[in-house]
């Protein structure tokens, strides 16, 4: 009988601490465990056997850290003989416990292998894989590939030497967790459990919480999961509530002996033997399938819990029938409340988004996300199909960038397999994906993708034959599905049904064929549905008509997951008075929060969020400058002042007119009003000034006369100490913000404006704080060049490669610490030797001149305006 | 957490000139979207401690250092300590890199101003609670501080598992991840400090740009 038959029978029994008992066994500071393992075997080998004695169903293998960044190279520490020495201690514990057994039982015959029918193995041995000790990328150095390779290593070893099940343990990060799950799923077949570290509140480090790991999990199809490490028991109880309350797989819980404390050099924890044995009773009764302990539990720990907990009554968590998605921060249950999933992100039908693709605009895009976010998206749809870009790369890519920057859950939008699968491989979370049809070929696709990965998936109501023209055709498809997704080994809860709407002008009753089908699917399939819902209205004019009035009746109807434009202020009124009306909004208190404050409808158009907020922003930025003057004298300035001043610098400050108060580096400044909103970091209102310059003005002469003028200046304010870091780029934000609209008028016009050249940045091997390259960016695409940022982290060869490809005049390099100096002078050894045109110039907070002469580079940059004036001064002198 | 604007402004490069509104509004928004963020966490451990001039043997470590001899002087004991603000922060400081820089630089200064006052905070306990037994603390000094060696996180963290205790790693390079973090160690002894110098005054390096 295997571990996952034992526990749906009884409950079982983990083994406890191994660290501290090493380090009584005279484990020395600095001292890698694991070495033990072949050091001294016998060591590993007792205290295996002194938790079979006191009751363990399972040994843990003492591999907790072995990686391959900590076991490098050959000889007796290698990888391969540490995880295999660790294995085969634990399977001679086992041996040695089943002999005491036998002897006990007086020649009762007991089967110590696994999986021999009809015999049960006296204890399952877990091969432990604990966290890399890594942070993963982007905040981190390791990539989740790397992860996933390291941890594929010792799974490989693990199962080949005889381990029982895989247990992904102490995991602080649930995208660490995902690499080492895939790594199991991939390279064995063999049960895997998974345990987590939550805080008191039931946060991961990384931010989840129990919901967004459970989901996680579920969705990657571990056997079993819970939470280790990190807490006592005590403190555990709480989220052992939460767990049970989503998870629809046996739950562990493995506490640390209690909350730790030092008294005379030595961690002694809160609570003893005795006392966590009587919370782990508690802990069983409160439904917890698999108990063990973690750091400081012992032999004797685990004896007096196995003792209370042996007869417990089994009762496993039944299927929780939630529809969950989630990002790397939080999970969204798709249920009675109607999801919004945002659809900005698509280029069908913009030609905008399009050309943001086709020149890699990434920012663009994340823009899109942010927007959609704030106006109340629940997930962003994400597609990026174009027929003239490489779509797995670019969905990769832009899957990535969003998830480090919004934590809402992304749904997945392709229909090419490739881009699917490797948006799904690297996303953070359990995905939405969009989508698999009734077609054979596609379920044949697809399923397999959702069921290793783990995600919800939109199913469209099409096969071969087409659309069915009937709700019971569509309803036979969503039939159809179900069953093939039941084969795969995919429950119902994580397929959405799109009862498809197509264009009402084209077929008048096709509207009510939709609500049918949704209608039919939450009452006759107890399913759960989504709808592209503005498809409804194509080819009528005043869209948002028909798209609102149709969205309220999908949502009477049953709709759970609506894909719409959430910036549309008609869908969201919609959405927001449904609520209210359909019992989902408490009090109205949601619908009151959103309209409380807005003024009434004025000709059918209301003075929407977006309106009020920009405004609003523009008075405070303006009136906060109005009021600077004041704040002078110190720096402990109440927060309101600041919004007191908005409120007046919007009637008076912003008029247009002379202001009193400078911004500290306008002082004899020339130019009129669009200089001025630059000096002082007015964003709407440099977009302003700039539109009424560009009626009476060509684009150059605004550019070269008011803007670049500007823009020197805070410059020359910044380096000799009147302007500061965040009024630099505040004026920058401002000068971009008018470019923006200059651009936009002059592609209109088909006029263009040549870049004044390439220049790479990067921040160097070994590096991950980027934040001063990224300020050196905003400003050098202020002067106009062209930004090739190959981001952080950057090897040597990636530097050359890209200044040599684009054959540009200029690469500046960025490193913080003088441990990561010797990447950077490697990097302009190379750059010299394959690109000796190249100037190169650097900077980063341990540079100094002096240093930056020793490493070859040509110009050491104290700081952002530096670079720029650098920039100047040799491409200048290039094209001159 | 109070708002510090003082600190914040250094860590931006101000010296004594006050700044603007519009400044001290995003000062005042980067705090408050913090309190919403961090997530503190800390944890200690003490350790015995011999000094000899510049030989300084903290059993985690070994390591040679004027700059810590000096401060450890006449110390037995050491504590070593860790905290982070989490991963959250980070997060938030990469958004506003890819959507606003001037906050994104605002963020980071009060970041770290953010994180000092934690660790000043956590510090007074650990001083108050030694000081009833009798034993005073020195200021407390992280690796990378003058000439105390870069390279003795890698026993600092390992001796505190501040990968799963604090959530503190480092990269290949020895930098922390998350970044708003802190590793230190502080002196154990007997007796009181006449005075008392930390921070900058404490460090060597006197063409800083942040120096106080």
């Amino acid at each position: 009988m295997g571990i996952l038959e034992t526990v749906r029978q009884r409950k079982l029994f983990f083994d406890g601490g191994m660290g501290s008992l090493l380090v009584e066994k005279g484990l020395r500071p600095g001292e890698l465990p694991e070495t033990w393992n072949v050091a001294h075997p016998e060591v590993l080998q007792e205290i295996h056997l002194q938790y079979l004695r006191a009751g363990s169903d399972e040994i843990t293998t003492n591999t907790f850290g072995a990686n391959g960044l900590k076991f490098v190279g050959d000889g007796d520490f290698s990888l391969k003989r540490v995880v295999t020495a660790a294995v085969e201690n634990a399977k001679i514990a086992r041996e040695r416990f089943a002999e005491e057994r036998r002897v006990l039982a007086d020649g009762m015959p007991a089967d110590v292998t696994n999986g021999a029918a009809g015999t049960e193995p006296c204890a399952y041995i877990g091969l432990d894989l604990g966290p890399t000790g890594k942070l993963l990328k982007p905040l981190g150095d390791l990539a989740f590939e790397d992860a996933y390779a390291l941890y594929k290593e010792v799974v490989i070893y693990g199962a080949e030497a005889g381990a029982d099940f895989v247990l992904v343990e102490t995991m602080s990060d649930g995208y660490e967790a995902k690499a080492a799950i895939l790594a199991a799923k991939e390279n064995c077949d063999l049960p895997i459990c998974a345990t987590m570290i939550f805080d008191k509140k039931g946060k991961l480090l990384t931010g989840g919480n129990v919901e967004s790991t459970v989901a996680l999990l579920e969705g990657l199809g571990v056997s079993m999961l819970g939470v280790n490490c990190g807490l006592g028991p005590v403190q555990m109880k709480d989220i052992l509530k939460e767990i049970l309350k989503a998870a629809s797989v046996p739950v562990i819980v493995n506490p640390n002996a209690g909350l730790p404390r030092t008294e005379n050099g030595k961690t002694v924890y809160d609570i003893d033997a005795e006392e966590f044995a009587c919370v782990m009773e508690e802990i069983a009764d409160m439904g917890a399938n698999a108990l063990g302990g973690c750091c400081g539990t012992s032999p004797e720990h685990i004896a007096k819990m196995t003792a209370r907990c042996l007869d417990k009554k089994q009762v496993l968590p039944e299927n929780k029938n939630r529809t969950v998605i989630s990002s790397y921060a939080q999970a969204v249950e798709i249920g009675q409340s109607p999801v919004l999933i945002g659809e900005r992100i698509n280029p069908t039908g913009k030609s905008k988004f399009k050309q943001a693709l086709r020149d890699h605009d990434i920012e663009y895009i994340l823009r899109e996300g942010v927007t959609q976010q704030e106006h109340g998206a629940h997930v962003l749809d994400v597609n990026v199909g174009l027929p003239e870009i490489n779509e797995p790369s670019m969905m990769e890519e832009v899957v990535r960038e969003l998830q480090s920057v919004i934590d809402l859950p992304l749904q997945i939008d392709t229909s090419d397999i490739t881009a699917m699968e490797r948006a799904l491989r690297i996303y953070n979370g359990k995905a939405l994906i969009n989508s698999v049809n009734g077609k054979e070929e596609s379920m044949r696709a697809v399923f397999p993708l959702v069921k290793k990965y783990g995600g919800v998936v939109v199913a469209l109501t099409l096969d071969e034959s087409g659309i069915p023209d009937t709700a019971d055709g569509r309803i036979a498809i969503a039939e159809k599905i179900y069953r093939t997704a039941a084969e795969y080994g995919i429950d119902r809860k994580d397929i959405l049904i799109d009862a498809l709407c197509l264009t009402v002008s084209s077929d008048s009753r096709g509207a009510l064929t939709t609500l049918e089908t949704l209608r039919r699917v939450r009452d006759e399939l107890h399913g759960k549905t989504v709808l592209g819902v503005s498809n409804i209205s194509f080819g009528l004019p005043q869209r948002e008509n028909i798209n609102a009035a149709f969205f309220t009746m999908a949502m009477q109807n049953g709709l759970n997951a609506a894909i719409i434009n959430p910036n549309s202020e008609a869908m969201m009124r919609s959405y927001y008075s449904f609520k209210a009306l359909a019992g989902l909004d408490p009090q109205c208190g949601e619908y009151i929060s959103v309209y409380g404050n807005q003024a009434a409808v004025v000709g059918g158009v209301l003075a929407g969020t977006s309106a009020v907020g920009t405004s609003g922003a523009a008075g405070m930025t303006c009136g906060s400058f109005s009021g600077a003057a004041g704040s002078r004298t110190g720096t402990d300035r109440p927060a309101g002042a600041g919004a007191a001043d908005a409120a007046a610098g919007r009637t008076a400050g912003c008029a247009g007119g002379t202001r009193d108060a400078k911004s500290p580096g306008e002082g004899g400044a020339a130019g009129g009003e669009l200089s001025r909103c630059i000096l002082r970091g007015l964003k709407e209102q440099a977009q302003a000034s700039v539109r009424e310059l560009l009626a009476k003005r060509d684009s150059l002469s605004i550019i070269n006369e008011e803007m670049i003028p500007a823009l020197d200046q805070v410059g020359k304010g910044f380096e000799n100490g009147t302007v500061f870091l965040p009024q630099l780029l505040m004026s920058a934000e401002a000068a971009k913000a008018a470019f923006e609209v200059i651009k936009e008028h002059m592609s209109r016009s088909g006029e263009t404006r040549e870049k004044k050249g390439k220049i790479i940045l990067a921040t160097v091997k070994g590096d991950i704080h980027d934040i001063g390259k990224n300020i050196v960016k905003v400003l050098l695409e202020n002067y106009d060049y062209e930004v090739i940022d190959l981001g952080k982290d950057v090897p040597p060869e990636t530097v050359a490669a890209a200044a040599a490809g684009n054959h540009v005049p200029l690469v500046g390099l960025s490193a913080l610490m003088t441990t990561t100096v010797p990447a950077m002078e490697e990097t302009i050894r190379l750059l010299r030797r394959k690109t000796p045109w190249v100037k190169i110039m650097v900077g980063g907070a341990v540079l100094t001149e002096e240093y930056a002469k020793t490493i070859g580079a040509d110009r050491y940059c104290k700081d952002a305006m530096a670079s720029v004036n650098y920039a100047e001064e040799t491409i200048r002198k290039r094209t001159d | 957490m109070d708002i510090d604007y003082r600190e914040t402004l250094r860590y931006l490069g101000y010296k004594n000139q006050a700044a603007d509104a519009a400044v001290l509004a995003l000062v005042s928004q980067c705090w408050e979207e913090l309190d919403r963020t961090v997530s503190p966490r800390s944890f200690w451990r003490e350790y015995p401690l011999t000094v000899a001039g510049d030989e300084i043997d903290a059993w985690i470590f070994q390591t040679r250092s004027s700059a810590l001899g000096r401060n450890l002087k006449g110390c037995e004991q050491i504590l070593v300590f860790a905290a982070s603000l989490g991963a959250g922060v980070d997060l938030l400081i990469q958004r506003y890199e890819k959507l606003q820089m001037s906050k994104a630089v605002v963020m980071q200064a009060a970041a770290a101003a953010y994180l000092e006052k934690y660790c000043d905070r956590v510090n007074e306990e650990l001083r108050q609670r030694f000081e009833a037994d009798g034993w005073y603390l020195r200021p407390r000094f992280s690796p990378g501080y003058g000439d105390f060696s870069l390279k003795c996180q890698t026993a600092i963290v390992a001796a505190l598992e501040a990968g799963k205790r604090v959530g503190i790693t480092l990269t290949d390079s020895l930098l922390m991840a998350p970044s708003k973090s802190v590793t230190a160690v502080i002196g154990v002894g007997r007796t009181p400090l006449a005075c008392e110098v930390k921070g900058c005054e404490a460090c060597g390096k006197t063409d800083c740009a942040f120096r106080r």
